[in-house]
């Protein structure tokens, strides 16, 4: 669309200057404030999770990923942070007190690639859960692929391995022994 | 899965307040988006608060009909804006100034010739938008910048649809005089600036 107007058009802020996304925390705080709001109580101090790291991963379709993920890992996503972009969705899920953000990959977001793009695995997202063999049984059973079966590890943990749709690996493990 | 439309949601509101968060869930992000494309960003996240207090006071009167709540939630964010709004010049002409600091990291040798006279278009333009009748930039701004189609701007700010194009053609022909067509990006006067500065 090429008009008259288009000067106006690159006016816009987020057109002059590279648009990265807001901080999630904004919105998750936001929203909580809005819930306490309506409930009549004081401000929630329950707040969402915000991990000085966390990764964000690179997928061919994003919308499909993150599907996958809360059915099959149990990942919740924080709804009020998604972002849903012309040039690609970005999410961000959490699981305990972790946090990932999921997007599209390619030359214009960041330079990322999927490993179906990149044909390997780059790095690995390792997750401590609850009850290790119950996750392993639902990601089974929703598709993942397993790389590694569950066994006990001699450091104390009971660990398997699945790979989401395009490949990323994830390390689910449950501490056995107390700390 | 499909989800429910915003005027179920906003229905079941009305006997379970706490529905409401969906909206949230919706069209916060796009909110506060369109919030920060306005005001000082540091401002935009309590204005965003307002906009969902205001929507949540007022979600009896949103009509049910209507399967979108989208254009009902920016009409009450523009007024908001519309309330807040000191300056929209100062805003655009802040984010010329970041543009300029040379965060995009161009390519130098993409330099503009007449790199001055395009950034004083640019500033010009920056004026003629800040100093436009309020409704006809709330009207221009949600229909370039926010993508609204015609209909969606006349649900938003409650006027008939032949009002919002005659605002449109007003403005265009205010800014006409005042845009002079600049030509080259307004990032590529400042990158040499910058070059100068150090």
């Amino acid at each position: 669309m090429t008009d008259e107007l288009d000067p106006i058009r690159r006016l816009r802020p987020d057109r002059l200057l590279p648009d990265d996304p807001p901080d999630p925390e904004v919105l998750s705080r936001e929203k909580a404030r809005l819930l306490a709001a309506i409930a009549g109580q004081e401000e929630n101090p329950a707040a969402a999770p915000s991990p000085s790291i966390y990764p964000r991963l690179a997928y061919r379709d994003e919308i499909a990923a993150l599907e996958f993920l809360t059915r099959a890992f149990g990942l919740t996503e924080r709804r009020e942070a998604r972002m849903e972009l012309a040039g690609g969705w970005l999410a961000w899920l959490q699981l305990g007190d972790g946090l990932v953000m999921i997007g599209r990959a390619g030359e214009e977001h960041h330079g990322l690639r999927s490993p179906l793009d990149a044909e390997a695995a780059t790095s690995m997202v390792n997750v401590y859960v609850g009850d290790v063999d119950a996750h392993y049984a639902r990601a089974k059973a929703e598709g993942a692929r397993i790389a590694m079966e569950p066994e006990d590890m001699f450091w104390g943990d009971r660990r398997y391995e699945a790979l989401d749709l395009e490949g990323h690996r994830w390390h689910f493990a449950q501490r056995l022994r107390p700390r | 899965m499909r989800e429910s439309s915003d005027s179920a949601v906003i229905a079941a509101s009305l006997a379970e307040p706490g529905a409401f968060g969906v909206l949230f869930d919706r069209y916060g992000a796009v909110l506060l988006r369109f919030l920060t494309r306005r005001v000082q960003p540091a401002d935009a996240e309590g204005l965003l608060g307002e906009v969902f207090r205001v929507a949540f006071e007022h979600r009896a009167g949103f009509d049910l009909a209507r399967e979108s709540a989208r254009p009902w939630l920016y009409g009450i964010a523009a007024n908001v804006v519309a309330k807040h709004h000191r300056s929209e010049g100062r805003r655009i002409r802040a984010t010329l100034r970041l543009a300029g600091r040379g965060v995009l990291g161009e390519d130098p040798a993409e330099l503009a010739v007449r790199a001055a006279d395009a950034r004083a278009a640019w500033d010009q333009l920056a004026g003629a938008l800040d100093s436009l009748p309020g409704p006809e930039r709330q009207t221009l701004l949600l229909f370039a910048w926010e993508e609204l189609s015609y209909e969606e701007i006349a649900e938003a700010l409650g006027i008939p649809l032949g009002t919002v194009r005659s605002r449109l053609n007003r403005a265009r022909s205010r800014l006409a005089g005042a845009s002079a067509s600049p030509g080259s990006p307004p990032q590529t006067p400042s990158v040499r600036e910058a070059a100068h500065d150090r």
